[in-house]
């Protein structure tokens, strides 16, 4: 099959606020667990999308960076090797997968993801109804919550490891939609969740083969570098630099 | 050559290897490669979608929205990209919005109170049962003659339910009043004061070169977070010529100061003095209008603010002269300008002086009525749309409750309550809840079991905004005349019925005036009479040449905007600087309470009514990263000399209470100051909010702004001390890289459950 799309994302972390908009709405979007009190004490929430925070300098002069995290879809993804059952490939479309139903839970990917991409499902879902009624392990349990689940998201249980998809289920609906009508996908027609919301236009979503598309574009700006570059990963998310008119200039290094 | 594990998948799959695992079948070709064996359940797309738009009513602004509903269940709120105000955007608070739909702990049917109050105990009635005892009720106070004796309290609100509210508060001769926590009543003031509106003129952000912001956190829960966060991206990488510039000037680094090009620390309630000080260098210097600055000096020129000379304001504000002067300048440059004013300098006893003092820079850098600048709102295009029943200050608050206490000048017997829970958010220092314990009957028309509810005799549950009619012009309008068409996206999934048909039953119940004035049978006929308004104008969006396909386009595209119909150009009135400053009043001296309390809108819970949505308490605060927690923020040097360390349960004590909350050290807050989020320390508002954190305005002083009796949330000094006890506050820092933190080496599972 011919490789004809190359989904990727670009990030302007001169754009992002930091606003959370993004993370709420690929926790409704993919029926991800919601990451109760205890769940975040012991550093295991579940969010595919998350904004890191950076300290910057010391008080008075200091300054907070917001960076918003998800699944790069490396093209050269060290999870992928590392699963025995090969539960994380790289399908044709450039996207990074996770298949529910082959992972058995080694958590080998996880620790072999840089980004620290991956959340590992630790709790059961079914058993959760008496625990709800004090805290929302899993309020996906708590009736009538379940209403808003996704028809088109599988809901994960525990042992399973999952990431973020790039919303896999809206790039398909848009496939279908555009073979039913016997056209091409128009640049900006797919919108994962997180970019749809996305009020500052931070989250930039698209096609990297087509050269005219908004996040090819971007993507070759003068702004844009990848995270953690040097490891040879190459993500299918860039990032654009934060501008930062007061920075001091760094001196050369000589 | 290399081989990675995905080329040799590529290899195998097509090759004699392939075939031999799956040997006696012929797969096609996609079928050979490893991903689909087994078809991925995100393959198959089950659902047949359609979407409904709406409008959002999770914060004031209106933004639309248009709902996925799948099988007759809503699945997803996106923002209408039709909508002028969000264009297709949304927050946190608006995706979160399915959350209240289908609440485990929303109330179901109509309840009658059984126990004592408070108790919790109800029994279940039919609406027949509970509509027959409110308008007997209601009968009962006019044939004894006093329907004064009732009052009605509602949240704030706009357009055609602000129309019929009044209205049948009026026919029926009720007390009305409308209640929001963190009021925005100082702002409005001061904005009615130098742009003549009652609505908030557009702030164009968008086109803005330089941004100087005193505490407007418009990049969060204020006024409108998604419209200005949109135009936030617009002026830093939208601008073709010019990367705008942003200057946050507040005494702790807010979440909007931390996306600014420079934070500029301030001592609390002197931001006025600051703008003034501002003034002073612009007409000084002459990089104002020599005519605008002596008409704003009232002929004085810089003579007449000699108070403000920054040498002068830097002693009183913290901020160096030369930083006053250096803002000024590039003020003055980096035209068009945009001064803001927010949360921060209002919540003083001094705040419409501040504020002014703030807006009143806009004029003085000819931004007014400038792309860039401030612009304004033309008037809502049918009366009824126009009426407003904005929040009563916290003084109508404070005299309300009084009435409650002492039954003067004369009772309250009917307390009927929507959308508003002032039990949680007054400060208990003006006695409410003793108030209430006077007030014979208590009737809410709430969704959910939040504290004023807990205290009702008679609930006659609301629907929620997914379920119910209505409609909102946005504010801050978008420069030109916009409304919003909200329609029912989902059947009610509850025996609820909205408020404003219920307001209209027991209008009509009651005959006589009430009847009159409120002549419709539900609020949706109401509503097509006023679509029928817009019908007959025949401008705008949508023109047809019926009116049914005029309404059935008006609720496809959610709403009607005309975007010709911008305000008529007015010449405003240069207003006048103040010439001497006011000195901000606290409540605790500096010696027993070292510490401002610097109240900030919670990220997630705004002012506390998004608590009970498990989304929004977990939705990280931006610069903290804590999520459902309360916390209190410190230097971490003030915390070093007090021997606290982070999530110390500490004591928050004013002279009017105490808290316990934990203790987070935050780098970038000056070292007299504490800061502390609004929204948890619930009592009520089910299992997700209860008995979670602490509130703030639980321990402020009942202390008012000078002019207007606004809440001054900023005006009461803390003291700090340690419990001796810790408590891990549950936040994202530090979860990266994902090593085992220190706390907790064993990680129990399955006892999960139990805690
Ligand atoms: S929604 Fe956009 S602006 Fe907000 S945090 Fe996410 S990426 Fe940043
Ligand atoms: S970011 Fe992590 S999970 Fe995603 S493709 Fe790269 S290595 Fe795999
Ligand atoms: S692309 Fe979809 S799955 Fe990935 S972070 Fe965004 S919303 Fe979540």
């Amino acid at each position: 099959m011919a490789e004809e799309r190359k989904w990727g994302m670009v990030v302007d972390i001169d754009r992002c606020t930091g606003c959370q908009a993004c993370v709420i709405a690929c926790q409704t979007e993919n029926n991800i667990l919601m990451s109760s009190e205890d769940i975040v004490q012991q550093k295991r929430a579940m969010v595919w999308i998350r904004i890191e925070r950076y300290w910057e300098g010391e008080y008075p002069n200091i300054k907070a960076r917001f960076i918003p995290v998800l699944c790069q879809h490396c093209e050269n993804a060290p999870c992928e090797p590392v699963c025995p059952v090969y539960a994380t490939y790289h399908n044709n479309e450039g996207l990074n997968v996770q298949v529910y139903n082959r992972c058995v839970g080694t958590r080998y990917c996880a620790n072999n993801c840089p980004y620290h991409a991956r959340v590992f499902n630790y709790w059961e879902r079914h058993t959760a109804a008496p625990h709800m009624q004090v805290y929302p392990a899993d309020a996906r349990a708590a009736e009538p919550m379940n209403e808003y689940l996704n028809p088109d998201v599988t809901v994960r249980t525990k042992g399973l490891m999952e990431k973020c998809t790039f919303c896999l289920q809206r790039i398909r609906r848009v496939s279908r939609q555009a073979t039913v009508e016997g056209r091409a996908i128009a640049d900006g027609e797919v919108q994962p969740a997180c970019v749809q919301s996305c009020p500052t236009g931070a989250l930039v979503f698209g096609d990297l083969r087509d050269a005219r598309s908004q996040v090819s574009k971007l993507a070759g700006d003068q702004r844009a570098y990848h995270l953690l570059e040097d490891l040879g990963t190459r993500p299918a998310v860039t990032y654009l630099k934060k501008v930062d008119p007061n920075a001091r200039a760094t001196s050369p290094s000589h | 050559m290399e081989l990675t594990r995905r080329d040799f998948l590529k290899i195998s799959g097509s090759s004699a290897a392939g075939a031999v695992l799956f040997a006696g079948c012929t797969p096609p070709e996609h079928e050979w490669k490893l991903e689909s064996p087994v078809l991925l359940p995100e393959d198959t797309l089950t659902s047949f979608e359609n979407w409904y738009a709406s409008v959002c009513r999770q914060c004031e602004a209106g933004c639309g929205i248009i709902t996925r509903v799948v099988e007759g269940r809503a699945k997803k709120i996106e923002g209408n990209p039709l909508h002028p105000l969000n264009r297709g955007k949304l927050c946190a608070r608006g995706e979160a919005g399915l959350q209240a739909l289908y609440h485990p702990d929303r109330l179901r049917t109509p309840l009658r109170r059984t126990g004592p109050r408070g108790m919790g105990q109800y029994q279940i009635i039919s609406w027949d049962e509970a509509l027959n005892e409110l308008v007997s009720r209601l009968k009962d106070q006019q044939a004894q003659g006093s329907a004064g004796a009732v009052a009605l309290v509602t949240g704030p609100l706009r357009g055609l339910e602000a129309h019929l509210v009044t209205r049948f508060a009026r026919a029926y001769g009720a007390t009305s009043l409308a209640y929001a926590p963190l009021e925005e009543t100082a702002l409005q003031a001061a904005l009615k004061q130098l742009f003549g509106q009652d609505t908030y003129p557009v702030f164009d952000i968008a086109r803005a070169n330089y941004i100087l912001s005193f505490g407007a956190n418009f990049l969060e829960p204020w006024i409108s977070q998604v419209h200005y966060n949109r135009a936030y991206g617009e002026f830093r990488q939208g601008q073709r010529t010019q990367r705008g510039y942003l200057v946050q000037v507040e005494p702790r680094l807010s979440t909007t100061a931390a996306n600014a090009d420079e934070w500029v620390p301030v001592t609390p309630g002197t931001e006025g003095v600051l703008a003034l000080s501002i003034a002073y260098v612009l007409i000084d210097r002459r990089l104002a209008s020599p005519t605008v600055a002596q008409a704003m000096t009232g002929g004085a020129g810089v003579q007449g603010l000699g108070a403000f000379r920054p040498e002068e304001a830097s002693r009183i504000t913290g901020v160096p002269a030369e930083r006053i002067e250096a803002i000024a300048k590039a003020l003055a440059e980096r035209r068009p300008a945009l001064v803001l004013g927010g949360l921060g300098p209002a919540g003083h006893t001094n705040g419409l002086f501040n504020l002014t003092a703030i807006y009143a820079l806009n004029f003085l850098l000819e931004s007014v009525g400038r792309p860039g600048g401030v612009l304004l709102n033309p008037a809502p295009p049918t009366p009824e749309l126009a009426a407003r029943a904005p929040a009563s200050p916290f003084l109508e608050w404070q005299r309300f409750a009084e009435r409650l206490r002492t039954k003067q000048p004369r009772p309250v017997n009917i307390l009927m309550v929507h959308d508003a829970n002032p039990l949680y958010g007054l400060p208990p220092a003006v006695q409410f809840g003793e108030g209430l314990k006077n007030v014979p009957v208590i009737i809410s028309f709430s969704s959910f079991m939040d504290e004023t509810t807990a205290m009702a005799d008679l609930i006659l549950p609301d629907s929620t905004y997914l379920e119910s009619w209505g409609e909102s012009i946005p504010d801050p309008g978008p420069g030109f005349q916009a409304v919003g068409f909200q329609q029912p996206v989902v059947k009610p999934y509850f025996s609820t019925r909205s408020f404003t048909d219920v307001l209209l039953t027991v209008a009509g119940e009651l005959g006589g005036q009430a009847k009159e004035e409120l002549p419709w049978n539900t609020y949706k006929d109401a509503l097509r009479e006023t679509a029928q308004r817009l019908f007959r104008l025949n401008r705008g969006s949508i023109r047809k040449p019926d009116f049914e396909s005029f309404w059935n386009t008006l609720l496809q595209e959610g709403g009607w905007r005309d975007e010709q119909a911008t305000a008529p150009r007015v010449d405003l009135r240069l207003p006048v600087l103040a010439r001497q400053s006011q000195p901000p009043q606290f409540s605790g001296t500096d010696k027993d309470y070292p510490f401002y309390l610097h109240v900030f809108a919670s990220a997630g819970l705004s002012d506390g009514r998004g608590a009970h949505l498990p989304w929004l308490q977990m939705t990280p605060d931006p610069t903290t990263t804590i999520m459902w927690q309360s916390w209190v923020e410190m230097n971490p040097r003030t915390a070093a000399a007090l021997g606290l360390r982070e999530n110390d349960v500490v004591v928050v004590e004013s002279p009017q209470g105490r808290l316990e909350t934990m203790l987070y050290l935050y780098p970038a807050i000056p070292p007299g100051v504490v800061a502390m989020p609004t929204g948890q320390g619930h009592t009520y508002l089910g299992r997700y909010a209860e008995k979670r954190g602490a509130n703030p305005l639980s321990i402020l002083a009942p202390m008012a702004t000078a002019e207007g009796g606004a809440l001054a949330w900023g005006a009461t000094r803390v003291r700090i001390s340690k419990t001796g006890r810790q408590y891990p506050l549950p936040k994202l820092e530090g979860s990266v890289p994902a090593v085992q933190p220190e706390d907790y080496t064993i990680i129990p599972v399955t006892d999960l459950r139990t805690r």
